[in-house]
């Protein structure tokens, strides 16, 4: 169960059998038809591919994975995401990361909110915890609190995480608890099927807003900079080695890290996060100053560069929480 | 505990505006009883707002005899303030004693005073508050203190001992503080020495404190709800502490602030309660053992989270001091009417577990009892206190230290379990070993989703059943091992069959033959609460008994699982069912209706104020 063997990811969907039949398509709440990529596991762990039938494909695709040895960090359990997800780039560039992190899989621990992206930790081989519609930062917040010798990750789609649990960010982020946040924005709801969140652009048709989404997006590193954020960066799921960066600096960085990662929701947005007009659109930040501890550049990059990658901001000077509290409390 | 041939039982009660010293009058007061051997009971009534001349009472209870609840009505009214004084008048017995300002600084129109609108039969003594107090200090601020050296001396208390209540209770202050306190104190008892004719049988002279002054040394505690429940979470291995402000539970927070990191904890002041129980909730997923503290609103926000620690089975424990409710309602009033919300509240079938200490001393037990429950059950327990029992304060045995047992609970995975390891096991006793994190080999996947042994979410009916079922098995393996509910009253032979948690014991009296708890076979009337309202239910029942009824009274510190059983054989032998408690329309009488399957008197107050034993013992004289 614990230790995944390199070819884990050929031994077929573990849910499987009479008592456990494979949860198939995408992980979206019952009720209404899921979308067009319906009925298929994803069996890929590059971001990129869409989910192709031809077996050539996958076992090339497979022969090269097997060859590097990150997976030792993915879970038996298959992603339940609509194959061309950019959800699992982000995995990919996780395991990766981990993987040159060297993080040994029982002090990892991944916590999680609720929505597509709520399920990452299933995938994760490590200890998880999948909470509440929102409520992933609380969580973390504690159990790094009780257990600082984790590497606790907080993970969380748009909505999760700026939407319904909007009110968690500022607090973790000032307080500047030790743990790496990755925010999976794809600026819709996905698991509950195509409506306007809190990062999706305004007047953008979605299925909350079928004339219109008349509200205004929010700017997710401009807050998170605002927020005293310690870390705060931006990448790209159809960029593994670039996020792959960003999740070891982000934990390695002793406090807060904020990393929003621009991913598309291939089934519920055909508009506007697509993978082709994010290929176009991504690029490295353009930081005027190469001083990451700038805010003032920070800010203006934040406002001026929405699709720029890269590390915004990092005070590495600024005590943790529970070096605050150590230092006051004079133990 | 042994009285004294002469027997003391007075409630005082001082009354004034905020900002007059009311409460701290009371406590000096309390202190010095305490100090002096008495058992005490007090509490205070004051407004939610911080500023303003919100009326305020201190409510002491002094007895040489064994106390349960505060007492109704007040022997002795103090008023600091004429028109609060006014609307307290009503809780003043006939003939009871008012001590008031005979020269306020501003002069009362004729019936705006208290004096005036007192009753007839009552024995009224003035004293010029006021001016003696300018005398001793050259402000009006000692009014409090002269009050209480008039009360020293129409009650023949001892004077120097009183002095020394003050300065322990103004020791840290600066000395003329200290001075002008005592000395208003020294005029007002020099004063009614000398002017006030004593027309009042009240004394202290000759009645011997229940305890001697060596005995309480270090082991009486002087102590509140809030504080007992700090002390014995910190007793009980707390390491986590999560709050967000809220009347009337801020003060276990405050008080944890300081003290966890001194017992290498941390104590998290969050952004609301939905982040505290979260908070909470992963530290309790870390292995540590977790609290948080809130009120009626706070635990409202609490809800989501509370479905998540049943459902991913872990451990949190929270505190509901109730207030009155609903919504914000009343912040610094004590009622009982969130036990709904603690037994049913959220969504889905969701056993947890709820526990109501019945008294200040049941509050540490609570506290240590639920941190143990809630780590080895892996679960959700919820604390019920309310506003009376979080501030009123008892002079109490110190506690005695928890078990070891109860400090290492959480059941974990031997080598076998590690095998293929299942962490959510289904088992007999609903408990599955739990690794936590950090744990090589023990890694797991937890999820409010339904899961599969695994943890891996699994949405079939057969898997939802099993699943549910064995989350609900716990509630018998805790009751297996849970406090048996309190049977008290008189026994047949007329003897006090006690309450605590040892239970009546007096059996074998020529009277009749008593019930194995030490009380009645057969009653006439059984008084089933809970909470706060046991105390009274108790005294109630004890005097029910001394008028010739056969009652007995019946409460138990777990709500939720119920001890069904042992309900349902009391009210076996109940000829009428009376239920007390501090809600509209009896949300217990209710849940106990549903176990009984039969209909019960109710008696429900939403005054604001603590039980009465005294209304409890009149609705049992009209029930009989
Ligand atoms: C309290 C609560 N309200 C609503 C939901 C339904 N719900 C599940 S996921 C979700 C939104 C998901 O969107 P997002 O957070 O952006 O994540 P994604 O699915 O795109 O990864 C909603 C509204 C819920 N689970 N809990
Ligand atoms: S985010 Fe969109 S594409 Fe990804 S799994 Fe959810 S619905 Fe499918």
């Amino acid at each position: 169960m614990n230790t995944i063997p390199t070819d884990a990811v050929t031994s077929g969907p573990v849910r499987s059998g009479p008592d456990h039949p494979a949860v198939s398509g995408p992980a979206t709440e019952p009720g209404t038809e899921p979308g067009t990529a319906a009925g298929k596991a994803a069996e890929t762990a590059a971001g990129s591919a869409a989910g192709t039938e031809q077996a050539g494909y996958l076992d090339e695709k497979l022969a090269q994975v097997r060859a590097m040895d990150f997976l030792q960090y993915r879970s038996p359990d298959l992603p339940t995401w609509c194959p061309g997800c950019g959800y699992f780039g982000i995995m990919d560039a996780f395991y990766k990361a981990c993987r040159e992190l060297n993080l040994a899989h029982e002090n990892i621990c991944a916590v999680s909110g609720i929505g597509c992206s709520g399920r990452t930790p299933i995938f994760i081989n490590s200890y998880g915890f999948h909470t509440l519609h929102g409520r992933s930062i609380p969580v973390a917040t504690g159990l790094k609190l009780a257990r600082e010798d984790l590497t606790v990750f907080a993970m969380a789609g748009d909505g999760d995480a700026l939407g319904i649990g909007g009110g968690h960010l500022p607090h973790a982020a000032r307080k500047n608890i030790d743990i790496t946040f990755i925010l999976f924005d794809n600026s819709i709801y996905g698991l509950t099927k195509g409506q306007s969140s809190s990062t999706t652009p305004y007047e953008m048709k979605t299925n909350s807003h079928p004339v219109g989404n008349p509200d205004t997006p929010l700017n997710p590193v401009k807050l998170a900079l605002a927020y005293g954020a310690s870390f705060v960066a931006r990448g790209y799921a159809g960029d593994p080695e670039g996020m792959k960066q960003l999740i070891k600096a982000g934990t390695l960085h002793r406090g807060f890290s904020f990393i929003q990662i621009l991913t598309p929701c291939v089934t519920f947005d055909k508009t506007n996060r697509t993978w082709k007009a994010l290929k176009e659109k991504v690029c490295s930040l353009n930081l005027h100053a190469p001083a990451p501890d700038n805010m003032e550049n920070a800010m203006r990059a934040a406002e001026n560069e929405p699709y720029g990658t890269g590390i915004f901001y990092q005070d590495k000077d600024r005590p943790s929480y529970q070096d605050i509290l150590r230092r006051m409390q004079n133990v | 505990m042994k009285t004294s041939d002469k027997e003391i039982n007075i409630v005082f009660e001082i009354c004034g505006s905020a900002g007059e010293g009311t409460i701290s009058a009371g406590e000096i007061l309390s202190r010095f009883m305490s100090a002096q051997g008495f058992e005490i009971m007090s509490f205070d009534a004051y407004p939610a707002e911080i500023r303003g001349f919100g009326k305020c009472v201190a409510h002491t209870r002094v007895s040489s005899n064994p106390i349960y609840s505060p007492g109704k009505l007040a022997d002795v009214l103090i008023a600091l303030n004429d028109n609060h004084a006014i609307s307290q008048l009503s809780a003043l017995k006939k003939g009871g004693i008012l001590l008031y300002d005979s020269q306020p600084a501003k002069p009362h129109e004729e019936d705006q005073s208290v004096v005036a609108r007192a009753d007839a039969a009552t024995i009224s003594y003035g004293v010029p508050l006021t001016m003696l107090a300018q005398k001793a200090a050259g402000n009006a601020r000692g009014r409090n203190m002269v009050a209480l050296g008039a009360v020293t001396a129409l009650f023949h208390l001892d004077r120097d001992a009183f002095t020394n209540s003050i300065k322990d209770r103004y020791g840290k202050k600066k000395q003329i503080v200290i001075d002008s306190n005592v000395n208003s104190f020294l005029e007002g008892f020099d004063w009614t020495k000398e002017n006030i004719d004593k027309a009042d049988g009240i004394s202290f002279q000759g009645v011997t404190p229940p305890q001697t002054k060596a005995e309480q040394k270090g082991e009486k505690l002087i102590i509140n709800g809030n504080q007992l429940v700090a002390k014995a979470a910190l007793d009980a291995d707390l390491k986590f502490y999560a709050g967000y402000p809220i009347t009337p539970a801020t003060k276990i927070m405050e008080i944890l602030s300081k003290e966890l990191p001194k017992h290498g904890g941390t104590l998290l002041q969050t952004e609301d309660e939905i982040s505290a129980i979260g908070a909470v909730i992963g530290a309790g997923y870390g292995g540590i053992r977790a609290m948080t503290g809130t009120s009626g609103p706070g635990f409202a926000l609490m809800t989501e989270f509370t479905g998540l620690s049943v459902m991913a089975e872990v451990p949190a424990v929270i505190i509901d001091s109730q207030r009155g409710g609903p919504s914000t309602g009343i912040p610094t009033k004590t009622e009982q009417s969130d036990f709904n919300a603690a037994m049913f509240g959220g969504t889905g079938d969701c056993p947890r577990v709820v526990l109501a200490p019945t008294d200040t001393t049941s509050c540490y037990d609570a506290t240590v009892l639920a941190l143990y429950l809630a780590e080895k059950y892996q679960t959700l327990v919820v604390i019920l206190l309310d506003f009376f029992l979080s501030n009123s304060i008892r002079n109490i045995d110190v506690p005695q230290k928890p078990a070891p047992k109860m400090l290492n609970a959480n059941i974990a995975p031997d080598a076998a379990d590690l095998d293929g390891y299942q962490r959510y096991k289904i088992t007999d006793s609903g408990i599955s070993p739990r690794t936590i994190p950090g744990t090589p080999g023990g890694m797991f996947f937890a999820t409010g989703l339904e899961h599969d042994a695994y943890g891996r979410p699994n949405y079939t009916d057969k898997g939802h059943l099993a699943m549910t079922a064995k989350r609900f098995r716990k509630h018998a393996s805790v009751l297996a091992e849970a406090p048996a509910p309190v049977i008290s009253g008189m026994d047949a032979g007329g003897a006090d069959s006690g309450m605590g948690s040892g239970m009546g014991s007096s059996v074998g009296s020529s009277k009749g033959i008593p019930d194995k708890d030490g009380t009645p076979k057969t009653l006439d009337i059984g008084v089933i609460s809970w909470g706060s309202s046991a105390g009274a239910a108790h005294e109630a029942v004890m005097t029910a008994a001394g008028e010739g009824v056969s009652a007995a009274a019946f409460s138990s510190m777990m709500l939720s699982p119920f001890p069904e059983k042992q309900l349902a054989a009391f009210a076996g032998r109940c000829r009428k069912i009376l239920i007390p408690e501090l809600n509209y329309g009896g949300q217990f009488a209710d849940f106990v209706t549903k176990i009984i399957k039969r209909p019960v008197e109710r008696l429900n107050f939403i005054t604001g104020r603590p039980m009465a034993a005294e209304d409890i013992v009149e609705k049992i004289r009209e029930m009989i």
